[in-house]
């Protein structure tokens, strides 16, 4: 390597030592991760949550290298890896169905990427010329009076530690303590099995598996295989761990467990860790920073509390623990309107009468009497869910969920107070549906592959059309709307939806649903993977086939080529 | 419990086409031909008295080690691409290396001599295991391409993770897991390669014998002795059904990869 372009790792990638730019995976037309740009900062917990198909594992895999990622970079420590093959990169993997070796015991799972463990080391040729080559571990030079590898030679001239007497760490004897069928047995071993031996003890040891190294892997419980799982990486001191939802197959009381111990191995490994689920709870029990993804993109990344208490997008207060989610109006700087409530909040800059999304936590609504309440309601129900009550409260025909310590019976009419710094804003992500829709007659029109019938004079201003001779006048002149295209915009509350997927022009599958107090806020990913928004009040399950109806005589238009072109043609 | 009656035509079959017969090779290795008296070892003397037993089963044993040894060298790698999306699509490929199978076997063994004879290739030992392995080889390609099949790609990553190169993750991981599938085609191949007849006496011209053939030569008035034969046969079968069990049994069938037929 050349001096002046040796640098230290450090200042490759700065405080980060994992960079995604621009990543995005496709498989065929079917785009999984979209333009991911992501900073791993060195020594960080970090979690990537999402539900399935949110394209999470895929990230992580990318990082891993299982898959290569169609565009967009990988930088570790600043250097794009994205093309490496996984053998080649220095992170481990903790798979979700652990893929520990069934022909393989214990010891020999985890020490499988020791033995495999190759270091770079630099030599000088013969003609005094600076080389660097891969040597085994085993033939690794052992300072012969500590009898222990001394790896910072391998920066230096290795082979002149050879004269100097080192010897090769497979040379040397030394015994261990060698677990067997009948227990602990001392053993004269060279000191490459040595090397080994000590690694993959200490690595049981982290994992709270001492003595297991003979035991066959199929004997293990779920919960031991998983912690074998996680010594087999971190015994190759991996710069990074990855973890693909590894407590996903675990019972609850395990998995708290494991929970816990995986954030004291992050603190004592002092290795970054990049962690998948959809278990919110795990997300913000374990990382410092929390990356929530939907549909290949990133929603919001922050620490756990901030997306918690202020989340972007009502998806991800969703996502993310119990909220009540409602549609408010931002009436002007610090003053929202909610459920047809006025309410002081700390918020600003939205703008004045701007519809919004808001994010009130169950836990900060405070009940007192009716007198006193911003609010007034009626208590619906009450569950008792161990610490406090969930009650359910209906107030001005919303349901607000209310967990408080104290409880308020069924029937009881009671006030509601939020203080202004538990009401969050959102913009909304969708405020309507704006689609293209291409003309197919002067009387029809195809959206996403849907074809709807609508009224011509309902969608533009002063237009007659006369629908037995098929003549269409706009603003007094003739046109033909086969061939044309529009932009066109309706409310979500304009569209029906209906289970018998063919009585609609256009039918999708149900991806999520959002409950807003009162209706539901649902979307329908269309075979073509185009999204629709609707306002339901009828509760629909995630994977629903559900036909689209819309109401076309309230579509207004937002942008017409023909109509634009024809003014150019006039000026 | 009407289940249970549709089972009885092949419990029936079972019985008068198996077990009995099985039977019959028992009792009749174990009968004295000369004076139908029932003895444990007369049989098995008489054979080590007969001359050409003994090339026999040195030509049988080279013949079926060796066809065995080519079938898995040349199956292993077809059954592991097979296995390969990219050169398997639809399982057309399967089908293609499937194919002979369809083609009488005697019909195919012909066709080959008809070409050794041809290209003027001396009928021998060589010919005899070339057209062992082109009769067999199918029978160890199945096997594989399932054992292969079932592997599951977790494994592959897993070992790739851990710094292995593809070829090292090839014998450290996929060739011990498919195991089962080695033993199961090697059985497979070995036995009915060295107890075969037709396929000896086309492709050396009538001038070797395998085991196989040599029962067939004893003929019916020598039942007995060809029973006894049978029966050390059966009990080489026995033991490679025992070693293939046992990788079996180790673990579930599932994760270790494939079971065994």
């Amino acid at each position: 390597m050349n001096n002046d372009t040796k640098t230290t790792p450090e200042q490759n990638g700065g405080d980060y030592i994992i960079q995604l730019k621009g990543l995005t995976k496709q498989y065929g037309t079917k785009t999984v991760v979209k333009d991911i740009n992501l900073d791993i900062k060195r020594g960080d917990f970090v979690t990537f949550l999402g539900p399935s198909g949110c394209g999470k594992t895929t990230t992580l895999r990318m990082i891993a290298g299982f898959e290569i990622p169609t565009e967009g970079k990988v930088l570790f420590d600043g250097k794009d890896i994205a093309k490496l093959p996984p053998h080649k990169r220095p992170v481990n993997t903790v798979f979700q169905k652990y893929a520990l070796f069934p022909h393989l015991n214990v010891f020999n799972n985890i020490a499988f990427g020791l033995k495999l463990k190759k270091i770079p080391v630099v030599y000088t040729k013969p003609n005094g010329e600076a080389a660097e080559k891969q040597i085994k571990l085993r033939d690794f030079l052992v300072n012969p009076d500590t009898g222990s590898p001394d790896f910072s030679i391998a920066a230096k001239d290795y082979f002149s530690y050879k004269e100097q007497g080192y010897v090769k760490l497979c040379k040397i004897k030394k015994t261990v303590n060698k677990m067997t069928k009948k227990g602990r047995v001392k053993k004269l071993v060279n000191g490459y099995r040595y090397y080994i031996d000590e690694k993959v003890r200490r690595a049981l040891k982290i994992v709270g598996l001492s003595d297991y190294e003979t035991r066959d892997v199929n004997s293990l419980s779920g919960g031991q295989q998983q912690r074998v799982a996680i010594a087999r990486a971190i015994v190759n001191e991996p710069k990074v761990l990855l973890l693909d939802e590894p407590l996903g197959a675990l019972d609850l009381k395990m998995r708290q467990e494991m929970q816990i111990e995986l954030k004291e191995m992050h603190k004592t490994l002092g290795i970054t860790f990049i962690y998948v689920t959809h278990d919110q709870e795990e997300a913000l029990t374990m990382s410092d920073v929390v990356v929530v993804m939907k549909d290949g993109v990133i929603c919001q990344e922050g620490t756990p509390i901030d997306i918690y208490n202020e989340p972007t997008t009502a998806y991800v207060a969703d996502f993310i623990g119990e909220s009540n989610i409602l549609d408010g109006t931002m009436i002007d700087d610090y003053k929202v309107n909610i459920v047809g409530v006025e309410f002081e909040c700390v918020d600003a800059g939205f703008g004045q009468n701007k519809p919004v999304d808001i994010v009130i936590r169950p836990e900060d609504i405070e009940v007192t009497v009716k007198e006193k309440g911003q609010l007034a309601g009626i208590i619906k129900s009450s569950t008792f869910r161990g610490v406090h009550y969930e009650m359910v409260c209906e107030c001005n025909g919303y349901e607000f969920t209310i967990h408080s310590t104290i409880e308020s019976p069924v029937g009881k009419e009671v006030g509601l107070r939020v203080s202004p710094e538990n009401i969050q804003i959102m913009n909304k992500e969708h405020v309507d549906n704006t689609v293209k829709a291409k003309f197919t007659s002067n009387s029809t029109m195809e959206i996403f592959g849907g074809v709807y019938d609508f009224n011509p004079e309902k969608l533009f201003e002063n237009c007659i059309y006369d629908s037995e001779n098929d003549i269409l006048k706009i603003n007094g002149e003739e046109y033909t709307l086969k061939g044309e295209e529009a932009t066109v915009n309706f409310a979500f509350t304009d569209i029906d939806m209906t289970d018998d997927e063919y009585a609609a022009p256009l039918a999708g599958n149900v991806e999520s649903m959002i409950y807003k107090g009162k209706n539901y806020l649902v979307d329908i990913k269309t075979d073509d993977n185009n999204h629709v928004y609707a306002d339901t009040e009828y509760l629909w399950d995630k994977g629903d086939r559900v036909g689209i109806k819309i109401d076309t005589d309230k579509f207004g238009l937002v942008e017409c080529a023909m109509l634009a072109r024809k003014e150019d043609g006039n000026v | 419990m009407f289940k249970k009656f549709m089972a009885a035509p092949y419990a029936v079959f079972m019985t008068l086409f198996v077990l009995l017969p099985l039977a019959l090779v028992l009792v009749f290795a174990f009968i004295d031909a000369s004076d139908g008296s029932f003895d444990m070892l007369a049989n098995f003397k008489e054979l080590a008295k007969e001359d050409a037993l003994g090339k026999v089963v040195k030509n049988s044993l080279v013949a079926g080690l060796s066809t065995s040894v080519i079938c898995l060298l040349l199956g292993y790698p077809i059954a592991y691409y097979l296995n390969k999306p990219e050169f398997n699509k639809k399982g057309v490929m399967i089908g293609l290396f499937l194919a002979p199978m369809w083609v009488n076997f005697l019909l195919r063994m012909m066709a080959t001599k008809a070409v050794f004879n041809v290209i003027g290739v001396k009928m021998g030992m060589g010919t005899v295991i070339f057209g062992l392995s082109y009769e067999f080889l199918p029978f160890m390609i199945m096997p594989l391409y399932t054992t292969i099949q079932k592997i599951d790609k977790c494994y592959i990553e897993g070992a790739s993770d851990l710094g292995a190169t593809p070829s090292r993750a090839f014998w450290k991981v996929t060739v011990p897991l498919s195991m089962p599938g080695i033993l199961s085609g090697l059985t497979m191949v070995m036995i009915p390669s060295i107890t075969t007849f037709a396929v000896t006496e086309i492709m050396s011209n009538g001038k070797m014998m395998l085991l196989g053939d040599f029962i067939y030569s004893l003929k019916a008035d020598s039942l007995n002795m060809a029973a006894a034969i049978s029966f050390v046969l059966l009990i080489f079968m026995a033991i490679s059904m025992v070693i293939s069990n046992k990788y079996n049994k180790d673990g579930d069938g599932a994760s270790k990869g494939g079971g065994l037929w």
